[in-house]
């Protein structure tokens, strides 16, 4: 396994001693849920990434593709939840086909919890990991300094307590699957309302023996509202010292240049105003 | 805001002006004085011709909690009776709620004892000033709040003033105060003084004419506030819930309310 | 310090809900600068204080106080020019970039801005006040001496406490003639030919001092304040927005404008070729 980079530690370590404040981290401060139901698992999680009180993306996705039938949703530091689950992923495909069986889900969460025990907490990822597997329907929390919990549902993230208030009063034993995406998306919503690191839309993913559904936008309560006015300025409004142009066939000139196809794929189109 | 990143930090970072390390003992508990707390939310004043817009979000947040959907910033300042209806100033404070309450608490005071005594209301102007001595008079233990007061003038235009929290003040056309003021000044600079904006085939290079400054009419500006705010509570997560307006004419003061995004 | 502390304060908190005779006065009459303030209950409001609001010793200190920035005055044969920028810093946020740093005393008398906003504001107002109970008690013109030296006695009683100002005196009396005076927060007042106050005062004096001569004509010291605010605007990030011009005579002061840097830095580029190393040539770069 890649191991990460220390060599500059010892130079940010004396900065911040020196009371220059550390750089600040895209986090995820979330709601994310997770809840069994008879035949499968349902994932479900918000779609706000903030960077202090700002939101640096409105629309971004916080469940992670762990293997076919595992998939993670992720709270805590962005890049961490990002790759920690990327790098299991491969690992835990390595290991399948090492071994011609399928995954599972304990493993998955063992080879997290013991990846996150040994980076003590530093790797700031939280993650709630649920699958369907030969030995059943499985969902664990995993914490940052490695522990993790088996709960029939859990919340994890800033709205976690908003998020656990819906469970505790609506959860029941053996729901059905409508039931249990439109329990997690209740839990989701109230995430969303009442705690400030949460917003925008929910995400949810169903996993069931057969096959795993991701529905993202699976309810959009909070779509911008139209501006008022237009704010496109004629041509010529901003003063320019000086032009030059460089035509695309002479780009080629200053930087190496790849066509790609025009077709649009997958990536989520950004809204803008027209 | 924007000064918590490190990036804009940059180069003026002083080493030698870095907070020395607390040398107390491992374990030592340090009692703190700590009389503020951030409740976040946002404020925006623009003079018209012969109005002023008072606005601001009606959240109230500490940390990632939400402590009310509906309290307001903005205030109507001076009137006779409880229910300000003969009021003719406004204040806008964010900041700490409770500094902002006692700041208008007193300025209200203020006003409605100089009404008793002259049988007036005050002008903006003298209200601007003694608003500015209130301040300063807890100038070493600061009221933690950003105001702004609005109000007509005696020829009759919009009148802002906005504030520094220890009273430094100056008449302005536009101010917007509180958490997401970085991003709604640069837009007001814009739309309603035009900064940037130049008049298009009006000359070659530096010939080139900027746009002329006129004043918006009332209108325009609602439709600028309900905009700014719009784009604020987008990608700021202190700002929602509800927007609050005062429009300040020679007929009296009408207040609107309109919802905001809730997430 | 605690001395002092108890003689310019009171406590804060106040149990009683009707408000006394005292303070029923306040209310009224306090629209006065006084030198009455509330004190943070606290062993070392000075400390305190800092911790709050200082955004030097703390970047991350709640209260982000107002600060100017560059200013200068001069004396020459024809009187004083007072030049100043106009942008207002609190941390790295540019919160004004019209504020007026030229303080008018009264119709003779001018005070600069730097430092803290409202300090200046404040005392520079009260000081307006002290000056006029002088001529109403002894019935002259109060000299720009007696004047600044009410000012620095004043802030020297402060001392330690947190104000911060640069603050700079200039009046024309029959007495005096042009006379300049430098006041500021540690107490320091200098009676000088040229000042320069301020983030940006080094750049300003590179200038400043480089063109300086008493026999200047009007037009020509009018010129060179300018052109220094324009120095120090052009390389220091805390100075910047607008040039504020005023020359004091005997007859008392007169205002010169307050005219945006942009097209007159433009304007001294292109017209007399300076600041050649801001280029707009794309042609010239790599």
């Amino acid at each position: 396994m890649p191991g990460f980079d220390f060599s500059n530690y010892n130079r940010n370590a004396a900065l911040h001693a020196r009371g220059v404040p550390l750089p600040k981290a895209t986090s995820t401060g979330t709601t994310i849920v997770g809840c069994i139901f008879d035949g499968g698992v349902v994932i479900a999680a918000d779609t706000r990434a903030t960077s202090g009180p700002i939101v640096a993306d409105k629309n971004c996705e916080k469940l992670h593709y762990i293997s076919p039938n595992i998939w993670c949703a992720g709270a805590g530091t962005a890049a961490d939840t990002e790759f920690t689950t990327a790098l299991i992923s491969s690992q835990l495909e390595l290991h399948s086909l090492s071994t011609g069986r399928k995954p599972r889900v304990v493993t998955c969460m063992t080879l997290l919890k013991q990846h996150l025990f040994r980076y003590q907490g530093h790797i700031g990822a939280y993650l709630v990991v649920a699958g369907v597997d030969p030995t059943g329907t499985h969902l664990f929390t995993v914490h940052a300094h490695g522990s993790t919990d088996k709960l029939p549902y859990v919340t994890m993230g800033s709205g976690s307590l908003a998020a656990m208030s819906v469970f505790e009063t609506q959860w029941k034993p053996k729901m059905t699957q409508d039931e249990a995406v439109e329990l997690c998306s209740q839990a989701i919503q109230s995430g969303i309302f009442n705690d400030l690191g949460s917003g925008s839309n929910v995400d949810v993913a169903v996993i069931t023996g057969e096959k795993t559904v991701l529905k993202r936008g699976y309810v959009r309560p909070n779509e911008r509202s139209q501006k008022l006015k237009s704010y496109i300025f004629p041509k010529g409004t901003t003063a320019v010292l000086n032009e030059k142009i460089i035509r695309k066939e002479d780009l080629g000139n200053y930087v190496s240049v790849h066509e790609l196809s025009t077709t649009e794929e997958g990536g989520d189109k950004m809204e803008v105003d027209t | 805001m924007f000064s918590q990143n490190p990036i804009m930090n940059g180069p003026n970072y002083s080493f030698n002006d870095a907070p020395p390390k607390a040398n107390a003992p491992e374990g030592a508990r340090q009692h703190r004085f700590d009389p503020y707390t951030d409740n976040g939310g946002s404020t925006l004043a623009i003079a018209g011709a012969d109005f002023t817009i008072m606005a601001g979000d009606t959240r109230l947040t500490s940390g990632y909690s939400i402590n009310s959907r509906y309290h307001p910033k903005v205030f109507k300042i001076g009137g006779t009776t409880a229910d300000q209806h003969d009021a003719t100033l406004v204040l806008s404070v964010v900041g700490f709620a409770a500094d902002g309450e006692a700041l208008k608490e007193r300025l209200d005071t203020i006003c409605k004892m100089y009404r008793y005594r002259h049988g007036k209301p005050m002008s903006v102007k003298a209200c601007a000033q003694r608003l500015s001595t209130i301040l300063y008079q807890k100038r070493f233990f600061p009221y933690y709040a950003y105001a702004i007061l609005g109000g007509l003038d005696d020829e009759g235009r919009g009148a802002v003033y906005s504030y520094d929290p220890v009273g430094s003040y100056e008449r302005e056309q536009c101010r917007a105060g509180g958490a997401a003021a970085s991003l709604i000044m640069p837009f007001l600079d814009n739309q309603v003084n035009f900064k940037n904006q130049y008049v298009p085939g009006s000359g070659e290079g530096h010939a080139l004419q900027e746009r002329e400054r006129n004043p918006l009419s009332r209108g325009a500006v609602e439709i600028l506030v309900k905009d700014a705010f719009d784009g604020a509570v987008e990608r700021h997560i202190e700002v929602g819930d509800g927007l609050q307006m005062m429009v300040i004419t020679k007929n009296g003061i009408e207040e609107i309310l309109q919802p905001l995004k809730r997430d | 310090m605690d001395t002092l502390v108890a003689r310019y304060s009171r406590p804060t908190y106040h149990q009683d809900e009707l408000f006394s005779e005292q303070e029923q006065q306040d209310l009224c009459e306090g629209g006065m600068p006084s030198l009455k303030f509330a004190m943070p209950p606290v062993a070392h409001p000075s400390a305190w204080l800092r911790a709050a609001t200082d955004d030097r010793s703390n970047p991350s200190c709640p209260i982000k106080i107002a600060h100017g920035t560059t200013t200068l005055a001069f004396r020459f044969q024809g009187g004083i020019i007072v030049a100043t920028d106009s942008r207002a810093t609190a941390g790295n946020w540019i919160a004004s970039q019209t504020v007026k740093k030229v303080i008018e005393i009264n119709s003779d008398l001018l005070g600069t801005m730097a430092g803290g906003a409202a300090d200046c504001q404040y005392w520079l107002a009260w000081l307006g006040m002290q000056c006029r109970l002088h001529e109403l008690r002894h019935k002259r013109r109060i000299s720009v001496a007696a004047a600044s030296k009410i000012l620095a006695n004043l802030v020297y009683q402060y001392k330690g406490m947190g104000l911060s100002m640069g603050t700079m005196c200039a009046g024309v009396t029959k007495e005096e003639g042009p006379a300049l005076y430098y006041i500021d927060s540690d107490g320091t007042r200098l009676a000088g030919n040229l000042f320069c106050v301020g983030s940006g005062q080094t750049f300003a004096y590179g200038v400043l001092d480089a063109e300086y001569r008493y026999d200047l004509s009007v037009e020509d010291a009018l010129e060179l304040g300018s052109r220094s605010i324009l120095a120090a605007t052009h390389r220091d990030a805390y100075s910047g927005g607008f040039i504020n011009l005023y020359h004091v005579k005997e007859s008392g002061w007169e205002r010169h404008g307050f005219s945006d840097t942009n097209p007159i830095f433009w304007k001294t580029k292109l017209e007399k070729g300076e600041f050649s190393n801001v280029t707009s040539d794309l042609s010239e770069r790599v």
